[in-house]
Order: structure tokens, then C-alpha cells, then sequence
């Protein structure tokens, strides 16, 4: 089976070039492509959505969400998910930064169940999803915040709060080689 | 992670390549990066390169003499000794951003000397590649990606180490046989001791925070941190042999981290923060209190300005 080509959108993240090395070590063709490159012009079998400091700052995201390949939204990229299909993202009580325990709460999910019951995690956000987006539901939670990660299996999008791509979060690279099994 | 050997070969036949028959010169800051940078371009050019390292008076303890034996074996190593001038110029300066310019500034003026001097057409930086996303995110400024090209008219720059990461570096340098830059010398930020000194750098505060650098290195060495150093914060009461003494503030700092982007504090055990305590107040008579910094990346940095 040939090895799926998965494109990582730059949404000005400090970790971004972490998940294109993660993909390059899962041993998938990856590249990053600036968030305002024309959807036509990408070329790929799944595509990752970045972190980044703004919502204002997510380019062309929602045209990249119709291009019909699964999609992984980390931190920002899960909140730029959830605010274009339908769902709430607002300021949390308690900012998530460091460590953080996450829950796994489907253990069928094809993203992060294979992690059930619980895995740690590092994060840094101060917004979060309040609410998904119709068609999606909650497969991850913390003490700090309800939706640490959301999935729509029929549309393959998929989104994760914490940063799987950064050395401390405990089996990160388990998501990544997740996310490139969907793709496949 | 990158295969160091062939990395070397690339690299290698890269500056060969682009520098061609002319001179390149190369700032050495003692770190790991531009100490490999260094180590490629010698390798590609011999003593057509010529490296330059200025002591600003922001360097570790004993820094200027390691960089001097590790280096022995290029004859064109050029040291330069510029410490009253930066310290000179650090006077009164308070904002992180505006010390980082003045320190880049005068590392500008030293190295355009040396460059002329020694006729190079192309210059050759460590940059890696978390220097570039940082720089890029506006997070700080890292004064070996700017600057040195808009005053001196170089032909071309040659960054060979600026799509590998920390962990990369180390691997590309012990395969270098540069064991000892990789196991004796932690990351060190180019502005030197300046950022580890919160608010105008003084002399005085430089020297507590030489010394008490040195004394976290040696005590958290068998803990094998990725980085440790301390930190002078500002003053503090404390009391001493009976008088009160308004001293300095040190904060000790020891992280663990595979690149730098995010950093665990370690959990050092109580007796080894406390024989930090007691040598860095005991040796310094100007300090009244040492804390430890807990605090993760994020939401913290490594590095305190």
C-alpha cells in the first residue's frame, strides 16, 4: 500500500514544524503550506490544521475543510473546526498549559481511542470548545476542559485541544500514525 | 532524526559549494550550533575560514578559555576581548527587546571589523531551525539571524545546520568529535548572560550571575538536565550574620527538553536545591535568597527575558 501524502496548514504555530516532523517520522511524504495557499493547489491525502495565537489568523481553513480528504485539527486548528461548522469556542475558566491528564471518553474512536483510558498530555491554549459542531462528539475530556478532542467519523474531521506533536505529551506520535491509518 | 554522517557529506559539499574559492568568516558563540556551523565550514574551506569569537563579558564561567582549547586545532580562530565595551553600552538599559538590539548591535560593529579584516566575502551561521520559527512568531528576536548583512556586504550566507533541531545538532557534533561541546556545554543564548539578568545589566549583577550559573551546572550535572542555569531577578530583604542585607533574588532554573519547544522542570531532589542555596548565598554576599522556578514551557519560556 503506498504511503499516504499528508499537508500540514500553517496557522502561525510555535509547534508547526513539530507536526510536519512527526508526520516525517511516521514515514509519510508531508509538507507546510502557508494557511492562504489556494485549495486547488494542494495536493494531498489528509491534511493537519496547526495551532496558532488567533482565529483571525486561520487564512483559507474553512475552504480546506470541502476538500474532501480527513483533516486533523490541533489546538487552534480543532477550534477553527468547530467555529466553522456550527459549534462555540470561547475563553475557558482555566487556561490548559503543560501538563494535562487527558480522559479518553470513546474507546472506539479512530484517532485517539487506541489511547483509552487516559493519556498525558501537553497543552497550551486559553480558549476551548464550548459546544461541537452538529455531526461531531466529544472523545476526550480533562478536569481543565470539556472537549479535548472531537471527531465526525462520517466526514473524517477530526481535532485534538492538546499538542500531540511536542516531546512532552505522552504518545503523541500514537496520533499522528492514527491519523495517517485514516488517511490511508 | 537526521542521519549525522551523511548530513555531514551534504553539508559539507554545500558550503564547498557555495563559498567556492572565496572567504567566509563565522561567529563561534560557544554553543553547540555554531560550534558544529564551524566545524562543517573548517572542514569545507580550512583556513579560509576564519571564526570569531568576541567575549562580550556576558559569557559562562571559563567559556572564553574552553572555546580557545576546543577550537586549537583551527589557526585562524580569532578571539576578541570587547567586554567593557558591551557592558559600557548595556548601561541604563532596561527593556529585554532594547537590550537584545544593543548586545546584536555591538556584536555588529566587533564582527564587521573582524569580517574586513579578514577579507571574507561570505558568512557562515548556526542558525537552527527553532531559531527561525521564533523569530518568525515574534516571540523574541535571535540576534544571529539578523543584523551582521545589512552592514557588511556579504555575497552570500551559509546556514548548514537551518532545518535540524537541538537534538540534531548534538548528534551532527558528537559524530563531529566535538563530544566535549555537546556533554560540557548546555544551550547558551546568544545574548549571553544579559537575559539572564532581569532588567539594566550591571556588573555587579553579571557576576552573580556568572557565578551562580556555575554553581547550578556543577550541583544538577549527575541530574543530567537539558538546561540549568539561575537567573538574578531583582532584591529582596534577607539577613545575615546578624545584619540585614538588601540582596539579590537568584532564581535556579532546570528544565528537561528534547528540542527546546516545550520544557518539563525537573523535580530536583531538596538536597541538591538546598547545597545550591547554600553555595550560591554562601559565596556571594550580595545575594539574600534563591528560589526555584517550577513553572513548565509553556507557559513560561526557558530563558528569562
Amino acid at each position: 500500500m503506498s504511503e499516504p501524502r499528508i499537508v500540514v496548514i500553517d496557522n502561525h504555530g510555535q509547534f508547526t514544524h513539530l507536526e510536519g516532523r512527526a508526520l516525517r517520522d511516521a514515514g509519510v511524504d508531508t509538507e507546510i503550506l502557508d494557511n492562504d495557499t489556494p485549495p486547488g493547489d494542494i495536493d494531498a491525502d489528509g491534511l493537519v490544521l496547526s495551532g496558532g495565537p488567533s482565529m483571525d489568523r486561520i487564512g483559507r481553513t474553512e475552504e480546506y475543510l470541502d476538500l474532501d480528504v480527513p483533516v486533523l485539527g490541533i489546538c487552534l486548528g480543532l477550534q477553527a473546526i468547530a467555529e466553522l461548522l456550527g459549534g462555540t469556542v470561547e475563553s475557558g475558566d482555566y487556561g490548559g498549559y503543560a501538563d494535562v491528564d487527558v480522559t479518553i471518553t470513546d474507546d472506539d474512536d479512530p484517532l485517539v481511542g487506541s489511547l483509552a483510558p487516559g493519556t498525558r498530555t501537553w497543552a497550551s491554549h486559553a480558549d476551548e470548545v464550548k459546544a461541537v459542531p452538529d455531526g461531531f462528539h466529544v472523545t476526550a475530556d480533562s478536569d481543565v476542559c470539556g472537549v479535548e478532542a472531537m471527531s465526525d467519523p462520517d466526514r473524517d474531521l477530526y481535532g485534538v485541544q492538546w499538542h500531540p506533536e511536542v516531546s512532552h505529551t505522552e504518545r503523541g506520535q500514537e496520533v499522528f500514525e492514527n491519523f495517517v491509518e485514516i488517511c490511508r | 532524526m537526521v542521519d549525522a554522517d551523511a548530513f555531514i557529506e551534504e553539508a559539507t559539499a554545500e558550503i564547498s559549494d557555495e563559498v567556492g574559492d572565496a572567504n567566509a568568516v563565522i561567529a563561534l558563540s560557544g554553543g553547540v550550533d555554531s560550534s558544529v556551523a564551524a566545524a562543517l565550514a573548517y572542514r569545507a574551506l580550512g583556513d579560509r575560514l576564519t571564526p570569531v569569537y568576541v567575549d562580550t563579558g556576558l559569557m559562562r564561567k571559563g567559556e572564553t578559555d574552553a572555546i580557545r582549547e576546543t577550537f586549537s586545532f583551527m589557526d585562524s580562530l580569532r578571539v576578541v576581548e570587547a567586554q567593557d565595551r558591551f557592558l559600557d553600552a548595556l548601561s541604563g538599559v532596561t527593556d529585554p527587546e532594547e537590550k537584545r538590539n544593543v548586545i546584536g548591535e555591538g556584536f555588529i560593529r566587533e564582527f564587521e571589523r573582524e569580517a574586513k579584516e579578514a577579507d571574507a566575502d561570505y558568512l557562515v551561521q548556526g542558525t537552527i531551525y527553532p531559531d527561525r520559527i521564533e523569530s518568525e512568531g515574534n516571540i523574541k528576536s535571535h540576534h544571529n539571524v539578523g543584523g551582521l548583512p545589512d552592514v557588511v556586504d556579504f555575497e552570500g550566507i551559509v546556514e548548514p545546520v537551518r532545518d535540524l533541531y537541538k537534538d540534531e545538532v548534538r548528534e551532527v557534533a558528537r559524530a563531529l568529535d566535538l563530544e566535549e561541546v555537546v556533554s560540557e556545554r548546555m544551550p547558551f543564548p546568544g545574548p549571553g548572560l544579559a537575559v539572564r539578568v532581569v532588567g539594566e545589566v550591571t556588573r555587579e549583577k553579571v557576576e552573580v550571575a556568572r557565578a551562580a550559573c556555575h554553581v547550578v551546572e556543577e550541583e544538577t550535572e549527575e541530574h543530567d538536565p537539558w538546561q540549568a542555569f539561575a537567573a538574578v531577578l531583582g532584591k529582596a530583604t534577607g539577613v545575615k550574620g546578624d545584619n540585614r542585607v538588601h540582596g539579590w533574588v537568584v532564581s535556579v532554573r532546570s528544565v528537561e527538553s528534547r528540542d527546546g519547544m516545550t520544557a518539563r522542570a525537573q523535580e530536583l531532589p531538596w538536597k541538591t536545591l538546598q547545597r545550591i542555596q547554600s553555595r550560591i548565598t554562601g559565596e556571594n554576599e550580595n545575594v539574600a535568597r534563591v528560589v526555584y522556578d517550577v513553572t513548565h514551557k509553556p507557559p513560561a519560556t526557558i530563558e528569562y527575558e
